[in-house]
């Protein structure tokens, strides 16, 4: 008798604990909606702090924003309705065609660049850090030229057919070191590459306002820790404007102007990630780029960048 | 009823259906769960009990925790995607992805959420590098793999697709590998290995007819089971996302590895007629279940009966 009263104690203080447990949960989750605000607690930005001149709330509620306006902080109810929100994004290609601009080969400081006819394919991914560049483009009355400029952390290359020089007889790959940083600042001011950057900036990343928009500024890392980021968001928090800078004269490429606009889903396949219809971007003062994107495919597609043998030679020389 | 209406039930039931192998597992040896808070691998726990011939006992009904076809957690950690409470890693890069930790949040509709679930399955970094000439062809499988995919229609995952085994019985001559059949979305078919590890070498490859598992020898590397394999058709594809196709020069190395009450598995996929390098899936660690009187249930019958409903192009 007196083990079945122990036993229905016990029982007994087991609901009554599991109750408790239940009646705190919702409490526990609004107390935690009501400190993170926007729920911004991106594992970077949490440490932003008063010192930077934005609070650490003021920080995340905007990032989270901006991520969550283009579609990059997600979570799926397919099986993980319990899982945090986690940055998606990682490989996207895209196509456009529009106007691009070099410099050409007798060009005098100061004189406008040459303008060319451009289809313009992208493959780019962020993790690893990679962007391949194809255009083919076009100046009045020349014959077409085809380029594929690609970049992946640190190595720079020219390919002469889309993966050249990883297998025998099948294209070359030029290395092109001197590029990487130029390549590679292309991938960290697109949208995407300007939150992911502000976020892993932490405590570097602020937050402003300037006639009524808001700015995001922090610096890069790593071959680009000499380059300032200031972002300007439109009234949807998608990233509208894009402006690098630099103190260091020898980086003078890397002072960039960029603007994003018609912001939508492109991909064939749907993944509600948007991202700009027109990108129109200057480079030290002149026109480089001015696209209209036909498809912007960001299901994480099967995209690669490994490193040509001959590319990682030239880069230990 | 409206078409809108339908398409909604029909997904709806789609996604019912695809619950139901899950939910039959999880009554019978506690696992997978469909629920998960994070993807992070579970701790081993005990002793590892070893066979008579000293090496680690790997008999037992292993429950395939990060292995089956179901569920974003599992699809996340198979990928290499290890989401913690607050934050979130890639196993194979060392990169740390930005976190939102769990907060109350909107509803989204099953649309949403599939297109979220495409997103997060493929995010991991640790893909296969094929040669150039076939990044094209993979990408096409990938977005069309609803009607591409080999394993559809009950034909079988084949090695390593199928990843760790539900059952595996070892004895001093061979082990036994044993895999139910998915009976949901994409269903796939119930299969078994007879896997010798007594010394023998493989077949000569020209005498082996290609087929979905191949030709398994394996052997005891230390304190790890190694099971190697040749003789492969060119049918199936050796991840479950990815549209990642072989040739019949396949040769798969896999690696059991007992830890008290875990078993973790990776495979090693070396093709030179299409890889430009061996690939090695992340690892992928099943729990024992603790119960002895557990059985494996009977599989529900293959029959490909959500094909009908499925609105997407790509595995979500």
């Amino acid at each position: 008798m007196r083990a079945i009263m122990i036993k229905v104690l016990a029982r007994r203080a087991i609901m009554m604990a599991a109750l408790a447990a239940l009646a705190f949960q919702p409490v526990r989750g609004q107390d935690s909606d009501s400190k993170a605000s926007a729920g911004a607690k991106p594992v970077s930005a949490r440490a932003a702090n008063a010192a930077t001149g934005s609070s650490t709330s003021d920080v995340a509620k905007t990032l989270k924003a901006a991520a969550e306006a283009v579609g990059l902080a997600r979570w799926s109810g397919v099986g993980g309705q319990r899982l945090p929100e986690v940055d998606v994004v990682n490989t996207m290609e895209i196509w456009g065609s529009g106007t691009t601009y070099s410099p050409a080969a007798s060009s005098k400081p100061g004189e406008p660049w040459a303008a060319f006819k451009t289809d313009y394919h992208v493959a780019l991914g962020y993790n690893p850090p990679a962007m391949r560049v194809e255009m083919t483009r076009t100046a009045s009355g020349a014959a077409p030229q085809h380029l594929i400029e690609v970049v992946r952390d640190t190595y720079a290359w020219d390919e002469s057919e889309i993966g050249g020089g990883l297998v025998p007889g099948k294209g070359t790959a030029t290395p092109a070191m001197a590029a990487a940083k130029n390549r590679s600042l292309q991938l960290w001011i697109l949208p995407y590459g300007v939150i992911k950057s502000a976020l892993a900036a932490g405590d570097k990343t602020r937050v402003s306002t300037e006639n009524g928009a808001t700015i995001i500024s922090f610096p890069l890392s790593g071959q680009l820790a000499d380059v300032m980021v200031k972002a300007t968001l439109d009234a949807q928090n998608e990233v509208a404007k894009v402006e690098t800078r630099t103190d260091n004269p020898a980086l003078a490429d890397l002072v960039t102007e960029t603007e994003y606009s018609g912001y939508a889903d492109h991909g064939e396949i749907a993944t509600d990630v948007k991202s700009p219809g027109h990108i129109v971007r200057k480079q030290g003062g002149h026109p480089v780029l001015d696209v209209q994107i036909k498809m912007w495919d960001a299901n994480n597609p099967y995209l690669v960048f490994p490193v040509p043998e001959n590319v990682k030679k030239a880069a230990a020389h | 009823m409206t078409p809108r209406f339908r398409l909604s039930r029909s997904i709806v039931t789609a996604a019912l259906l695809c619950l139901l192998p899950a939910a039959v597992f999880a009554q019978n040896n506690g696992g997978p769960r469909m629920d998960h808070e994070n993807t992070l691998p579970p701790t081993p726990v005990g002793p590892t009990p070893m066979a008579p011939d000293e090496h680690p006992d790997l008999t037992g009904l292993w429950n395939g925790l990060a292995d089956n076809l179901l569920g974003v957690p599992n699809q996340m950690h198979n990928v290499g995607i290890e989401v913690g409470t607050d934050s979130t890693r890639d196993i194979h890069s060392g990169v740390q992805i930005a976190t939102w930790p769990l907060q109350k949040r909107g509803r989204q509709d099953n649309e949403q959420n599939e297109r979220a679930a495409t997103l997060l399955r493929r995010m991991g970094s640790n893909r296969p590098i094929y040669k150039p000439q076939y990044w094209q062809r993979v990408k096409d499988f990938d977005a069309n793999s609803n009607e591409e995919d080999p394993s559809n229609n009950c034909m079988p995952a084949g090695v390593p697709r199928m990843g760790v085994p539900s059952y595996i019985a070892q004895t001093p001559k061979y082990l036994i590998f044993v895999y139910p059949g998915q009976g949901g979305l994409i269903a796939t078919a119930t299969s078994y290995r007879m896997i010798p590890t007594d010394g023998r070498k493989h077949t000569n490859i020209e005498d082996l007819d290609g087929t979905w598992n191949g030709e398994s020898i394996g052997h005891w590397e230390g304190d790890t089971m190694v099971v190697d394999s040749i003789g492969f058709n060119s049918t199936s594809w050796f991840d479950q996302l990815g549209g990642y196709f072989h040739s019949e020069n396949m040769h798969v190395i896999e690696r059991f590895h007992r830890d008290g009450n875990t078993l973790t598995w990776t495979a090693t996929v070396e093709d030179p007629d299409v890889l430009l390098e061996p690939w090695t899936t992340t690892p992928r660690v099943a729990l024992l279940n603790p119960d002895p009187k557990a059985m494996l249930p009977e599989s529900l019958p293959c029959s490909e009966r959500d094909f009908a409903h499925v609105v997407t192009k790509e595995h979500h």
